[in-house]
């Protein structure tokens, strides 16, 4: 604050009054400077330990001296490729992933169509629908795993009771339930958001050219797909990519409920970076994983610009 | 010609099925909490919550580290608050107002930041907290949440701010305004309602955050509920119903909270991916 007065007072000094009003912008330094403070600090923050995340990947580090470092060159790659566990947590990250943005968007979308007309109470529904994904994501793995408990918890309670009892009831700790576990409970969390991003992008289709679409006796399903589809694909576009970023990044959750277990079925990229630095110490390895998860980011967002530019041109002509 | 509508009543049916789907388990949340020993282990599930037992919320505030958990969170989200607040609404301004060289780097870079799982940053982190003797510490925490919402407040902001006309803040320089003065006087007071949102958005993210607490906190009476409240999970001493009571009061706040700010968090979130 100080020293965007200061500046402002230089330029009194140095600038005459008729040369101050024609550029009320103050001088050219001046958008530095109201960014300066954020920018240090994200860089600080940010930048400067991604390129320490870099420089350990090259390294072999332990969790117990971090500022030790030996440099192994790309030992860590190589050693976390030709593993086939880092090859499965690869594919079970992919898995989760893909499962997620399609189960959230189909979902999500689903709910925002059915919510998109008058009936009473609509407000109301609109607000309570987003409830799980306001809820804390530690909380919903507690409870989860509450619901999910072996004896006592209301989903095996339930699942007997209609016959479809898993043997012995042990959800999370079963190698072929907890990942739809995780999944379901995931989906369950982010429907919401895509929801209401959606039902908000709804109000933009045109209802009069829906209505006489319809009119012209065409279909339900035609006159989405001609009316309310490209007006809606765009949003659809990016909640893809936002629910591809957030589902990478999803610790709380899946480190909470299984800890990637059982035997790594539920060991994603990020929870495998997690244990290899806090539980193994061995920060270099985790370092190296986590280049890996942030070359795939980028690679998401980089294909992600390029089919939304794509699918701009198609739409100009 | 036959056509396929969705009547009312099929319609209210379907929300209805939706909302129970959607409110179920924090409902159940909430039903453990208030249930005897003996129901909860027993033949049956009870289904409605004992409102006799309620006095079991002011017994989890009293003693132990329940209190001591909470209070500890609250710091960390006021802290995150009021310092991404702070570095946002200068850097929101500078976006929306500006042009100036870099502005599109800057654009992309703050975009990127926004990209990048936090949990892949939390090795580094962790080694740059220790030189820096923040590790056990609230200040540490409040300092890389602020970092990791830092870019989503000030795309809020920026939206807000590109909705002012310009003639407002002309007239205001033409008075003689400061840069700073006519950002402080004339956008601020326009853009309040957002900037509650940007400030219930950061409250929250530090309200919640759990991958760096649990990392960089090992002293118990420096652990925010987030923790505190995980560390339940596997722990055979602790009543459930205790969890479920501590549970309640961690989520609850985050939801009302967002109820009231629901419009602009999806705004924001989805603006800064579109403009970034």
């Amino acid at each position: 604050m100080t020293s965007v007065l200061k500046d402002e007072a230089l330029d009194t000094v140095k600038v005459p009054i008729a040369r101050r009003a024609r550029s009320p912008l103050g001088s050219k330094w001046t958008p530095y400077l109201f960014m300066a403070p954020a920018a240090l600090y994200l860089l600080f923050f940010q930048g400067y330990p991604l390129l320490r995340e870099l420089w350990l990947s090259f390294t072999k580090t332990s969790l117990l001296n971090p500022t030790d470092n030996v440099w192994v060159g790309v030992d860590n790659f190589a050693k976390i490729f030709s593993s086939p566990d880092f090859q499965h947590t690869l594919l079970t990250t992919l898995i989760y992933v893909v499962i997620v943005v399609v189960g959230t968007l189909a979902a999500g979308l689903g709910v925002a169509l059915l919510m998109n007309g008058n009936f009473r109470g609509r407000g109301i529904a609109r607000a309570l629908i987003a409830i799980p994904w306001a809820a804390p994501a530690v909380a919903v793995a507690l409870i989860a795993t509450w619901m999910l408990n072996s004896q006592y918890g209301i989903v095996n309670r339930f699942l007997n009771a209609v016959g479809l009892g898993v043997h012995g009831g042990s959800i999370l700790d079963s190698t072929a339930y907890a990942l739809p576990a995780i999944l379901v409970t995931t989906i369950w969390e982010l429907f919401p958001f895509v929801a209401v991003v959606l039902l908000s992008a709804l109000q933009s289709v045109p209802k009069d050219v829906q209505e006489s679409a319809m009119m012209d006796g065409a279909g339900v399903l035609w006159s989405f797909r001609v009316v309310t589809w490209p007006v809606i694909r765009p949003t659809i576009g990016l909640l893809a990519l936002l629910m591809t970023i957030w589902s990478i990044r999803r610790f709380e959750l899946i480190w909470l409920m299984t800890q990637g277990g059982p035997i790594g079925a539920t060991n994603t990229l990020v929870i495998d970076l997690y244990s290899r630095a806090f539980q193994l110490n061995d920060l270099g390895t985790a370092a190296a994983v986590g280049m890996v998860g942030v070359v795939i980011s980028l690679f998401v967002v980089t294909a992600n610009n390029f089919i939304s530019r794509r699918a701009e041109k198609e739409n100009m002509r | 010609m036959r056509r396929i509508t969705l009547g009312t009543t099929a319609r209210v049916i379907g929300v209805l099925i939706v909302l129970g789907v959607a409110v179920f388990p924090l409902y159940w949340m909430f039903v453990t909490s208030l249930t005897s020993n003996g129901n909860l282990f027993g033949k049956g599930a009870q289904l409605l919550p004992d409102l006799t037992r309620i006095g079991e919320y002011a017994d989890a505030l009293v003693g132990g580290n329940v209190p001591i958990w909470l209070l500890n969170s609250l710091v960390i989200a006021a802290g995150t608050c009021v310092l991404s607040v702070g570095l946002g609404i200068p850097l929101g301004y500078a976006l929306s107002r500006f042009s100036f060289r870099g502005k599109a780097f800057a654009g992309v870079g703050l975009f990127l930041t926004q990209m990048l799982p936090e949990a892949l940053l939390v090795v580094p982190l962790f080694a740059l907290f220790r030189q820096l003797h923040l590790l056990n510490s609230l200040g540490g925490l409040i300092l890389v949440d602020t970092a990791f919402v830092l870019p989503i407040v000030a795309f809020i902001l920026r939206g807000a701010i590109d909705g002012i006309p310009r003639e407002l803040e002309e007239a205001a320089r033409v008075d003689g305004c400061r840069p700073f003065s006519v950002l402080m006087r004339v956008n601020l007071p326009l853009i309040a309602p957002t900037v509650a949102a940007a400030a219930v958005i950061s409250f929250f993210s530090g309200w919640n955050e759990y991958v760096f607490a649990v990392t960089f906190i090992s002293d118990p009476t420096m652990q925010p509920t987030s923790v505190g409240v995980s560390g339940f999970i596997g722990e055979l001493t602790t009543p459930l119903q205790t969890v479920m009571t501590v549970s309640v009061m961690y989520t609850l706040p985050a939801v009302v909270f967002y109820l009231f700010a629901q419009k602009y968090v999806v705004s924001g979130m989805t603006a800064g991916a579109v403009k970034g």
